[in-house]
């Protein structure tokens, strides 16, 4: 029996053997005739399909031929991000000017108390500081590459524009990193004051009374629009670490076209988060009176929180416990 | 004036990497940049053609339109040159390039690329002509000598071609009649928005 | 004129831009901003050195040209293959600083491959070996010239003393200049062996033999240049696309203006059938076969050209007799290609003519290399494809100077210009060297009498031909008994040659580690360096390349070119010439070897002048036709390049009167003297020409009748010939006949008598080939006859193993069933070796090895790198093109085993539990049971990485494992080439 299936399995392989190198009828090969040609290829590989083969050299993107998609992207770059980031700005800036012609700098109603209750604490500005200075830093630097050509090489000239510009790669390959650190801060300190609420629907109806003199909409810690900023920093700022991390380790990104996505993403986001802040920066410093206390020494005045966070006031003002009790002035 | 091109004819191609190591003979090229390469396409099967490929110094050259300082600009031959000391190695050039062309110093993570190089059509930098500063930051300038580049002039089967863009798509065109086939101009539709008919 | 710099600047407006430029004008790089140290430029300028170091390309600019200095041009040959690309140097204070297009050489007209390209590397090399070393308690330690050679001819001597001159194995290089191989050779008469030996062993032994054996020559007939006439070409076994990449511009040009039909029968899918009109795939190592199977189409329909054959060819009735046993069927079952394929290809061959035939490695490196290549030869015969323009047997050489090393004896089995080993052979050269003939006998060992075998007199023994350098480990190891000379080899002197490019590596490390002496002499340490575990007695010599001297070189289409010395050999390497001088001095033979030279002071001692090695070529070479090329004509050639036509190489009728109506490189045979004026000899056995033109016939070299048929040719002469007819070579009794010995001048007449020794019946003896006044080649020449003869080629060579060639499974078959009905040749002795490769074939037919090992291994080159590749893998412009030994590997082996392309896998082998670590490179390049691994890599063996063996900085850039740890026994019984493209392996994941 065993005999047998030796047997069985010797003449297996010897089919098997034979098979591999049976007198097969083959068709001509004739290399020159099938030979590929480009018009060929590039309509088998349909649009967006590059031309791809096989090199020594232990490059990976090396093997990539022809990649008429990189053209797209760099149109995308160098029209469409430098328009939109450009718009982005001016127009911010312009909205804004509008708004302080047509209303002027926000006052407190009630004008200076004189008191002060405590807004954030150090820990809290030190994270602020750190993200806000970090942003601009990145922020210039970033907005530098998409539009500085066009906007600061004329001004300033070609040898210290390009110094300038090298700085602001080096300053925005390494900002990003104590920026995303305050990020996280931010997050953690702040993320339980800005899950909205029933109060912001209200705050929201009534323009934030930053429309009108004298409306004041109640708000706990952070008004809707706070909270609007909050996390258009924290959902922005998240996809600008992660693209910009990806964009940092090209080795990691499989692809130049996954490079190129998340580039796009991280200028879109830049150019609008941007636009976001400028707003912030306005209405935290020229555009608010008392605003900026809160983010300067921390404390604020309290009749400026008192008709801009009035139910925060109440609750802190309720919670004799807190570090935050506001004290007499001096 | 002339509008230089290169044409790689795929069907006299063989591989055989001379272009590659003529550029790094001519302008002392360090390992790892490969300002010239040749890729096989369909390698090892019937239809197999390999395209010898650098910058093709394209039309309204990508690189020079997504370059955060614009240190790329375009000689009155069309050669797409950039300035070293004006590059901070961003990479964005290489991302926009359809040819693979740019390369640099390091592959590392951490935006550490060093300044890119790339082929400079054997017509150095914005450098003096013939300098030795030009020689150590971009090689010969044998455009500059009369001479064309010398990946081209050195190709074993003549297949990639140099010069003129008109001469050249002569030449290749010239060829496909005679031998009754031809694999295409690669890349030039995509380089220049034209391609070479027969 | 060329504008770079932009134009209109946007950058010139406004007070801050006026202030930034001022400072950032020119902006620093790091030299001089520490030169200035930060101080006296502010502002952004000064942080502008950001990262200027990485502006610098190169730290030290040593291909700059200084425009403002002279530079002077330096023309040579490309050190790599056969196919003689013109180097054209630019030099400027005696450093290489550019390598411009040598647009003027016919041969490659500018173009060069990667190898060519980079040539200029190698005069800068970092890993060069930087001065004499020896090997001391295992550590390498630097000595002087001087040093060295007095020790190692003080070891040679001891060893001579012990064991006898045969001891000593002399191997030679393919990279010598004629100049230098010749020297080799001659030095090698003097020192009294026939152990001498080079890389042609292992390229185109078989070629040599099997083409000799048919027609006369053992060259290539036509030229690289003539295949541009061709309208069919067959590459069998040749990658010309990678091996000889510049052959390709004539050949690809060719095929577009001819539309010609270009073949590729090849196991794998090369870069060559990529170009091809047909590609053919067959099991390696059946080529008989294949041949046969296209002989049986030819001569089924008639195809055979009846005319040529009956003027030209004898003995092709008893090869068409032998085609029946090879009807279709049979031809596939044992090639695997089908009777339609073969009938396309034999059609195209035979019918739209002209057609050559092109093979290489593929064909030759088999137990039946010599086999096959009569059979291709024979397929040409029988389509009347030899002797003119667009045909022939066009073989592409290897090396640089393969041909002219392989000319000039560097062979077991010759003196130079194939002359033999006869007496009649050293008494020649004896008297071109001014040396008694008793000299020579004096330098033999005797042999005595063992192992069954007779004991042989010193004069016995210079006649016997040596050991073949595939053998060499096994003369080391074997048995003295089985030696067929005094004692065993115990001291290896290699010059310019690989270890890692023949087989079973493990039993040459082997043979390394038991010798008593080993010498290196090489620009780069090769194998012969690192594989072996030595710790004396062993030396590494550094040799300059041929860039850092002055010779002559002779390319694959027999043109001769002279290179000129483009920079002085760098650190303390020094050339053969000089050192090749130093151990015959030190060996005591200097004065009698060197007397006929002209010598100069070299860069450690005296040195002969290449110029007058060369004289005393073309004083001796009348039997190959080296005696027309003077250096001032080759020298004269080569500064007139371009007065050479592309296609007929010769030069035109509006060249300098020195060089007109020259075949470009005076291809051999040059006949006569250099005053004749012989054109050189562009396409062999040519008819259609004057012989003083570069016509020619079939030599008659083998009798004259043979069975009753005459074997001179009928009906057939070149054009101009006053004997119209067949007719014997050129003696001086053969000018008596003719009446013709008059034409003689009363020198040429004196010195055949010289020859002959006034003795009248001697003196009708003295042939072309030994007449060194060159009077009979010209007389025979002036009444339009070729001084060799015009004889018949021969499609059965009688004296050979399988006169009729019949197919012959490799020792390693992959095929139970075929190995019993065609078998290997019979266990035998060649080259003082037993040759036992019945007895293992037997064996493993028994051992079912082909079962355990069930895919077949060949091998072959890459275009980047050569031969064992230390030269070139030292290279970084190179070396960076191919960073891994690979192994490829089908995509249907691949899936079975778990292998991905870029994986690590072992490949093992039959032979001693042989193993290399490689990476897969899956592809359908190669068929289903058939793996291909390149020959270049050494310096990892069996998985251990050798680096460290190598003297320290001299290691090359990629090391990686050699394909010859694999490969396995097996050689050709005519020359002992090996086995290299034939035998199994199994492949696993590592």
């Amino acid at each position: 029996m065993a005999h047998n299936i030796h047997r069985l399995v010797v003449a297996l392989g010897l089919a098997l053997t034979l098979g591999l190198f049976a007198p097969q009828a083959i068709a001509q090969v004739n290399p020159t005739a099938q030979s590929v040609t480009e018009d060929a290829l590039f309509e088998a590989l349909g649009n967006g399909g590059s031309v791809t083969g096989r090199i020594t050299i232990p490059d990976a993107h090396a093997g990539q031929l022809i990649a008429p998609e990189n053209r797209v992207w760099a149109a995308l770059q160098g029209e469409t991000l430098h328009t939109i980031s450009i718009w982005a700005v001016i127009g911010m800036v312009a909205l804004l000017t509008l708004f302080y012609l047509v209303r002027g700098k926000i006052r407190i109603d009630g004008g200076m108390s004189g008191r002060k209750i405590l807004r954030f604490n150090a820990i809290e500005r030190f994270a602020h500081w750190t993200l806000a200075s970090t942003f601009i830093i990145l922020a210039l630097s970033g907005l530098n590459i998409i539009v500085g050509r066009t906007v600061l090489l004329p001004m300033i000239g070609e040898g210290a524009f390009g110094t300038l510009s090298a700085w602001g790669k080096i300053a925005h390959n390494f900002l990003a990193w104590p920026f995303m650190v305050a990020l996280v801060m931010i997050v953690v300190l702040w993320l339980i004051h800005n899950i909205p609420n029933k109060v912001d629907m209200e705050w929201i109806k009534q323009g934030g009374g930053l429309l009108k003199k004298g409306v004041h909409p109640p708000a706990k810690k952070f008004n809707a629009g706070q909270k609007l900023i909050f996390w258009s920093v924290v959902l922005g700022g998240a996809a600008l670490s992660f693209t910009g991390v990806m964009m940092l380790f090209p080795n990691e990104v499989a692809t130049f076209a996954d490079w190129q996505f998340y580039q796009t993403i991280h200028a879109l986001t830049a150019a609008v988060l941007s636009a976001i802040i400028i707003a912030h920066i306005y209405i935290g410093s020229v555009g608010m009176e008392g605003a900026f206390d809160a983010m300067g020494s921390g404390e604020v005045d309290e009749n400026w929180a008192k008709e801009h966070h009035s139910l925060w006031v109440e609750e802190v003002k309720g919670d004799t416990g807190s570090k935050a009790r506001p004290h007499p002035a001096e | 004036m002339a509008r230089l091109k290169f044409l790689c004819d795929a069907d006299r191609c063989i591989e055989c990497n001379a272009c590659v190591t003529a550029c790094k003979n001519e302008h002392e090229v360090p390992w790892g940049i490969n300002r010239r390469r040749v890729v096989t396409i369909n390698d090892g099967l019937p239809g197999e053609r390999s395209v010898s490929m650098a910058c093709m110094h394209c039309t309204d050259a990508p690189c020079a339109s997504v370059c955060p300082v614009d240190c790329f600009y375009t000689t009155d031959d069309a050669v797409v040159l950039h300035n070293k000391d004006t590059c901070i190695g961003c990479g964005y050039c290489s991302y926009a390039c359809p040819f693979g062309a740019p390369q640099y110093p390091q592959t590392a993570n951490f935006g550490t690329r060093g300044k890119m190089d790339k082929c400079t059509y054997c017509s150095g930098g914005p450098e003096p002509d013939m300098s030795e500063v030009e020689y150590i930051k971009y090689g010969s300038n044998r455009l500059a000598e009369g001479k064309l580049p010398l990946c081209a002039e050195m190709c074993s089967t003549k297949s990639l071609l140099a010069g003129d863009g008109d001469i050249i798509a002569e030449i290749y065109r010239e060829r496909v009649v005679t031998r009754g086939y031809g694999s295409g101009a690669w890349g030039w539709r995509t380089a220049y928005g034209e391609t070479v008919t027969v | 004129m060329l504008v770079k710099r932009r134009n209109g600047d946007t950058a010139s407006t406004g007070r801050l831009s006026q202030m930034a430029n001022a400072v950032s004008a020119r902006p620093l790089d790091r030299r001089s901003f520490l030169r200035a140290s930060g101080l006296t430029v502010g502002g952004l300028a000064a942080l502008g050195t950001l990262g200027a170091g990485m502006t610098r390309r190169v730290e030290a600019a040593e291909g700059f040209t200084d425009m403002s200095q002279p530079i002077e041009i330096r023309t040579n040959i490309c050190t790599h293959c056969s196919v003689g690309c013109t180097v054209k140097a630019e030099v400027q204070n005696g450093v290489w600083v550019g390598q411009e297009p040598a647009y003027n050489s016919p041969i490659n007209r500018g173009t060069h491959c990667a190898k060519g390209a980079s040539v200029r590397e190698l005069v800068h090399g970092d890993r060069r070996i930087k001065y004499p070393m020896r090997k001391v308690g295992g550590t390498w330690e630097r000595i002087s010239w001087d040093q060295a050679l007095t020790e190692i001819s003080e070891k040679m001597t001891e060893i001579r003393g012990r064991s006898g001159a045969d001891s000593v194995y002399l191997l030679g290089s393919a990279k010598f200049s004629n100049e230098g191989a010749y020297l080799f050779r001659k030095f090698a008469a003097f020192w009294g062996t026939n152990n001498v030996d080079h890389q042609a062993r292992i390229c185109h032994s078989t070629t040599v033999a099997g083409v000799a054996n048919t027609w006369g020559y053992g060259a290539m007939t036509n030229s690289y240049n003539d295949i541009r006439n061709s309208k069919t070409v067959i590459f069998m076994g040749s990658n010309a696309a990678e091996a000889h990449p510049v052959s390709l511009q004539h050949i690809l040009e060719g095929k577009e203006t001819q539309r010609a039909n270009v073949i590729v029968f090849d196991p794998r899918f090369t870069r060559t059938a990529a170009h091809a009109t047909e590609y053919v795939r067959f099991r390696p190592g059946t080529d008989i076969a294949v041949m046969y199977g296209m002989l049986w189409h030819i001569f089924e329909n008639g195809w055979e050209d009846r005319d040529y054959i009956a003027s030209r060819v004898w003995g092709m009735d008893q090869i068409r007799e032998e085609t029946r046993a090879y009807p279709p069927e049979v031809v596939e079952r044992i090639t695997g290609i089908d009777g339609e394929t073969l009938r396309r290809a034999a059609d195209k061959f035979a019918n739209e003519r002209p057609s050559t035939f092109i093979w290489c490695m593929g064909g030759t490196q088999h137990t039946v290399g010599t086999a096959n290549v009569r059979m291709y030869n024979n397929l040409l015969l029988a389509t009347g494809n030899v002797g003119g323009e667009g045909n022939g047997a066009n073989i592409f050489r290897g090396h640089c100077n393969v041909q002219g090393a392989t000319d000039f004896g560097l062979d077991v089995g010759n003196l130079p210009c194939y002359y033999g080993l006869g007496a009649g052979a050293w008494q020649h050269w004896a008297r071109v060297w001014d040396v008694p003939y008793e000299y020579f006998v004096g330098r033999f060992d005797a042999v005595a009498a063992k192992g069954g075998r007779d004991a042989r007199t010193p004069e016995q023994n210079m006649e016997v031909a040596g050991i073949t350098s595939t053998r060499w480990f096994d003369a080391v190891t074997i048995d003295p008994e089985d030696i067929d000379q005094a004692d065993n080899i115990k001291a290896m002197l290699v010059f310019g040659h690989g270890g890692n490019t023949v087989p079973r590596m493990q039993d040459a490390q082997r043979g390394m580690d038991a010798l008593d002496l080993l010498v290196v002499a090489d620009p780069h340490p090769t194998t012969f360096a690192a594989l072996h575990s030595r710790t004396d007695n062993t030396y590494l010599l550094p040799i300059c390349t041929q860039f850092e001297c002055s010779g002559s070189r002779t390319a694959s289409n027999r043109s001769v070119q002279w290179g000129e010395k483009v920079v002085e050999p760098i650190f303390e390497s020094d050339n053969d010439y000089a050192v090749i001088y130093g151990l015959a001095e030190r060996l005591g033979f200097a004065d009698e070897m060197f007397k006929n030279y002209e010598m100069v002071q070299g860069k450690f001692g005296m040195e002969p002048t290449p110029e007058s090695v060369l004289r005393e070529i073309n004083r001796g070479g009348w039997s190959t036709g080296y005696t027309g090329q003077s250096p001032e004509r080759l020298k004269a050639h080569m500064a007139n390049q371009q007065h050479f036509d592309l296609v007929t190489l010769r030069a035109l009728p509006d060249a300098p009167e020195e060089i007109r109506g020259d075949y470009y490189g005076l291809p051999w045979p040059c006949w006569g003297t250099p005053e004749l004026r012989h054109p050189g000899t562009h396409i062999l056995y040519n008819t259609n020409l004057h012989p003083m033109e570069g016509g020619g016939a079939f030599r008659p070299r083998f009798g004259l009748d043979r069975d009753g048929e005459t074997l001179l040719a009928e009906g057939s002469w070149p054009a101009g010939s006053e004997i119209e007819d067949g007719y014997p070579q050129f003696t001086y009794g053969v000018l008596q006949q003719l009446g013709w010995d008059t034409d003689l001048t009363p020198e040429e007449l004196a010195t055949i008598q010289s020859i002959g020794n006034n003795d009248p019946e001697a003196m009708a003896a003295v042939s072309w080939s030994l007449d060194l006044s060159g009077g009979i080649q010209r007389v025979a020449l002036q009444h339009g006859c070729v001084p060799f003869g015009n004889g018949k080629a021969r499609a059965v060579a009688w004296n050979l193993p399988d006169p009729i060639p019949v197919h012959r499974e490799p020792i390693y078959s992959p095929r139970a069933d075929l190995v019993a009905e065609y078998p290997t040749r019979e266990d035998g002795r060649q080259q003082r070796m037993p040759n036992i490769g019945l007895t293992l074939q037997t064996a493993n037919l028994e051992n079912r090895v082909a079962e355990q090992f069930p895919i077949i291994l060949t091998s072959g080159r890459l275009v980047e790198y050569e031969g064992g590749g230390e030269e070139t893998r030292s290279n970084p412009w190179l070396a960076e093109l191919q960073q891994d030994m690979f192994v490829e590997i089908n995509p249907a082996d691949a899936s079975s085993r778990g292998i991905v392309d870029g994986g690590w896998v072992w490949v093992t082998g039959p032979e001693g539990g042989s193993r290399a670590r490689v990476k897969a490179l899956v592809t359908e390049r190669v068929g289903p049971g058939v793996a291909f691994m390149p020959f270049h890599f050494a310096g990892w063996f069996q998985g251990e990485d050798q680096r460290g063996k190598y003297p320290e900085g001299t290691d090359p850039i990629v090391l990686g494992e050699s394909v010859n740890v694999i490969t396995t026994y097996g050689y050709d019984p005519v020359t002992g080439m090996h086995e290299g493209k034939v035998t199994l392996c199994q492949i696993a994941a590592a």
